[in-house]
C-alpha cells in the first residue's frame, strides 16, 4: 500500500489547492477563513452532518476503486460516470420489475444487476482496446455521453418512465426488498440517511485490496500496469488483462450506481449523479490508487460535497468553491513533478503517466 | 412524421446553428492534436468564453469587446493546459479534466457572485446576423478552408504537423517543438472561447451554469470522426449538428403508433466516433506523437 508509505504528495496537493482556493475567495471579496470554517462545520458540525458526509463519500469510494484498478493496469478509466449510470439503471429496472420479491431474493438480484451492467459497459472499452487497440480514454468519454442520452430516453419517454412526484423524469420506485436499510437508529442520529451501502463499500475496498495484492490475477494486472511489454515477456497477455480490468472497473462503478438507487433515491432520477465518476479520477489519484488512500480521499471529497452545500446556505458563498478546490487538487497532482519538488523527493526521469500507473 | 421535419429549411438552418460551436471546438482540437497535444479542456475554454463574453459585453455594452474577451478567456485557460502539458509534462488528460472542472467551478461561482440567483441581465448587445444566421456561424465556416490552407499549405502548418508526428525529427531540423505546441494549444483555446461566445452571446443571450453541456467533447468527437482534418471536422460537425437539429424537430413525432425516441439521436456523435476509432467506419488514426509529452535529448 503505497499511500501508507508516502502521503506527502497528496497532502501537499490538498494544502496547495486550499491555499489557492483561499486566495481566490479573498480576491472575490469574501473571507476565506469564514468560508473554510463554514465548509468544515457543514461537513462535520453535527452527527447528522457527519453521516451525510459519509453518504456522499460512499459512491466516491466505489468509483475511486473503479478508476484506480484501471490505473493499476496502466489504463485510464474516464468512464466510471457512465458505468455508474448503467449500473443504476439496471438496479432500478430490476428493483422495480421484481418489486414483490422478498428482500433476501431481491437484494442480491439488484446488486448483481448493478455490478454486471457496469462490468458489461466497462468491458466495451476494454474489448475495443484489446481487440482493436482503441485508446480507452476516447471510448470511455464517448460511452459516458451515450448512456446519458439513453437515460434521457428511458426515463422521459421510454420503457422505464414513471410519473415522478418531484417533476424530474424518473423510473418507478423499487421494491422494499431492494432498499438498503438505514443503519443508524433514528434515536441516535435523527433523520440520518446513512445506509447499508457503506458496508458494501467497505467490502469492495477489501475485495480491491485482495484482488490486487493477494491473487495471481492481481499480480498480473499490476505487472501489466508497470510495463505491458515486460509483462508480455513474462507470459502475461496484456490485451486480455486490459479487457478484463475494464470489466472489473465497470463492476465497481456499477455497484456505486446500484447503491445510490437502493440506498438514497429508491428510484432512478434523470441526471441523479453529480459527477461521482469524474470526481473519482481525483479520488483515485489523490489516494495513490491504494485502498486506504482512496477511502481517505473519498471522505475528503464527501466532506467537500456535503459541506459545500451547507456553506452556500449558511455563509452565502457559492458551493462551487469546492469544485474549484477539487479541480486545483487534481491539477496539482497532475503536475506531480512540482509537488515532488516541494516535498523534496524529486525523482528524476520518471514520467507522470508512469507514476500514475 | 413529415418530410419537412427531416429535411425542411428550418431543420437545415438549425443544423448550421448547432454545428457552429462544435465546429469551432473541433478546429481547435485539430490544431492542438496535430501539434501533438490532446486538449480535452476545450469544453472548459468554451465555458469560460461563454461566461466572460456575457460579462464583458454587459459591462461595456460592446459586443466586440464581449467576443474579444471570450477569446482571451478561452486562450488563457488553454494556456494553463499548455504550461501543464508542455512545460511540466503533466498527464494531458488529467490536466484537461482538472481544467474542465475548474472552468465549471469558476464560472458557476462567479455567476452566483455577480448575478446571484436572478441570472445574467437580459439587455446584452446582440451579434449581427447575415442571412438569418449569426455572423459567427459564417466565421466558423470560413475558418475551415483557412485552417486547411494553414495546415497543409504553409511552412508553419508543415512545422506544426511535424511536431505532432515526430517531434524529435522536427527538433533536429531546428523547429522549436515547445514553442509550436504552445502556439497550437493557445489557438485551440481561442477557437473554443469563440465558440463559447457564440453560445452565450448569439444563441442563448445569457449565461447559465454549465451551459456548454458537453459541446467541447462533441467537438473532440468531431476531431476524431473527422480524422484530424479541418474538412473532416466540418463534415462531422454538420452531421452531429444535423442529428441535434433532428432531435428537436422530431419531438413528439410518431412513426405508426410509436413515438420517435428523439433522445437517442443524441448518442449519434459518440456512437459514430467509437465506430470510427475502432475502424468500423474507416480507420481513424491520431498523429503519431499525439498526447505524448516531449523531452529534449539529455534532459
Amino acid at each position: 500500500m503505497q499511500w501508507a508509505t508516502g502521503p506527502a504528495v497528496p497532502v501537499i496537493s490538498v494544502i496547495v489547492a486550499l491555499l489557492l482556493g483561499a486566495v481566490f475567495v479573498a480576491a472575490t471579496g469574501n473571507d476565506p477563513i469564514a468560508a473554510y470554517a463554514a465548509l468544515a462545520r457543514g461537513a462535520f458540525g453535527t452527527p447528522y452532518d457527519i453521516t451525510e458526509t459519509l453518504v456522499s463519500a460512499i459512491p466516491l469510494v466505489l468509483t475511486g476503486l473503479s478508476v484506480a484498478v484501471a490505473f493499476r493496469t496502466g489504463l485510464f478509466n474516464i468512464g466510471a460516470e457512465g458505468q455508474l449510470l448503467v449500473g443504476a439503471l439496471a438496479a432500478g429496472a430490476v428493483g422495480a420489475r421484481f418489486a414483490e420479491l422478498p428482500g433476501p431474493l431481491l437484494m442480491p438480484l439488484v446488486i448483481l444487476a448493478g455490478i454486471l451492467a457496469g462490468a458489461g459497459y466497462g468491458a466495451i472499452a476494454g474489448v475495443l482496446k484489446a481487440a482493436r487497440g482503441v485508446n480507452e480514454v476516447i471510448t470511455t468519454i464517448m460511452l459516458n455521453y451515450i448512456v446519458v442520452f439513453v437515460m434521457h430516453w428511458l426515463l422521459q419517454s421510454g420503457p422505464m418512465t414513471a410519473p415522478s412526484a418531484l417533476g424530474t423524469p424518473a423510473s418507478a420506485r423499487i421494491g422494499d426488498g431492494a432498499i438498503l436499510p438505514v443503519i443508524l437508529p433514528n434515536e441516535l442520529v435523527p433523520l440520518s440517511r446513512l445506509h447499508a451501502g457503506i458496508l458494501l463499500a467497505a467490502l469492495a475496498v477489501a475485495v480491491f485490496w485482495f484482488l490486487l495484492w493477494r491473487t495471481s490475477l492481481g499480480y498480473e494486472l499490476r505487472a501489466v500496469g508497470l510495463g505491458a511489454r515486460a509483462a508480455a515477456q513474462a507470459g502475461i497477455d496484456p490485451a486480455r488483462r486490459m479487457a478484463l480490468v475494464m470489466a472489473i472497473a465497470g463492476a465497481f462503478a456499477g455497484l456505486a450506481g446500484m447503491i445510490q438507487v437502493s440506498g438514497v433515491f429508491q428510484r432512478v432520477f434523470d441526471g441523479f449523479s453529480s459527477g461521482y465518476g469524474f470526481d473519482a479520477i481525483a479520488v483515485a489519484l489523490l489516494g495513490k490508487n491504494s485502498p486506504l488512500g482512496i477511502v481517505a480521499a473519498a471522505l475528503l471529497f464527501g466532506a467537500f460535497a456535503h459541506g459545500g452545500a451547507i456553506m452556500q446556505s449558511n455563509a452565502g458563498i457559492s458551493s462551487h468553491l469546492v469544485s474549484i478546490i477539487q479541480a486545483l487538487v487534481l491539477f496539482v497532482i497532475a503536475a506531480e513533478a512540482i509537488v515532488r519538488g516541494i516535498a523534496g523527493r524529486s525523482r528524476r526521469g520518471r514520467k507522470p503517466v508512469e507514476a500514475i500507473a | 412524421m413529415t418530410v419537412d421535419m427531416v429535411i425542411g429549411a428550418s431543420v437545415l438552418a438549425a443544423t448550421l446553428r448547432l454545428a457552429a460551436p462544435i465546429l469551432l471546438a473541433a478546429l481547435g482540437g485539430v490544431i492542438s492534436e496535430r501539434a501533438g497535444v490532446v486538449n480535452i479542456a476545450l469544453e472548459g475554454s468554451m465555458l469560460v468564453g461563454a461566461f466572460v463574453g456575457i460579462v464583458a459585453a454587459e459591462q461595456t455594452d460592446s459586443i466586440v469587446i464581449g467576443v474579444a474577451a471570450a477569446i482571451i478567456a478561452g486562450t488563457l485557460l488553454a494556456g494553463i493546459h499548455a504550461i501543464a502539458a508542455i512545460h511540466w509534462r503533466s498527464d494531458q488528460i488529467v490536466s484537461g479534466m482538472a481544467l474542465n472542472i475548474l472552468a465549471l467551478g469558476l464560472t458557476s461561482y462567479l455567476n452566483f457572485q455577480l448575478y446571484g440567483t436572478t441570472g445574467t441581465p437580459a439587455d446584452v448587445p446582440d451579434l449581427p446576423t447575415v442571412a438569418d444566421q449569426s455572423i459567427l456561424v459564417w466565421v466558423s465556416l470560413a475558418l475551415v478552408p483557412l485552417t486547411h490552407l494553414f495546415l497543409f499549405g504553409t511552412v508553419s502548418g508543415l512545422r506544426l504537423r511535424a511536431v505532432g508526428e515526430h517531434p524529435r525529427a522536427a527538433e533536429t531540423v531546428g523547429i522549436g517543438v515547445r514553442r509550436v505546441r504552445y502556439a497550437a494549444v493557445l489557438a485551440s483555446g481561442a477557437l473554443a472561447g469563440l465558440g463559447g461566445a457564440y453560445l452565450s452571446l448569439s444563441v442563448a443571450h445569457s449565461f447559465t451554469d454549465g451551459m456548454t453541456a458537453g459541446r467541447g467533447f462533441i467537438g473532440l468527437a468531431a476531431v476524431i470522426f473527422g480524422k484530424w482534418s479541418p474538412i473532416g471536422a466540418l463534415v462531422a460537425a454538420l452531421l452531429f449538428g444535423y442529428g441535434n437539429a433532428l432531435s428537436t424537430s422530431l419531438q413528439g413525432a410518431t412513426i405508426g403508433d410509436t413515438r420517435v425516441p428523439v433522445q437517442l439521436l443524441g448518442t449519434l456523435p459518440y456512437l459514430l466516433t467509437i465506430l470510427a476509432v475502432a475502424g468500423f467506419v474507416g480507420r481513424s488514426r491520431p498523429p503519431a506523437a499525439d498526447g505524448v509529452p516531449y523531452e529534449k535529448e539529455g534532459h
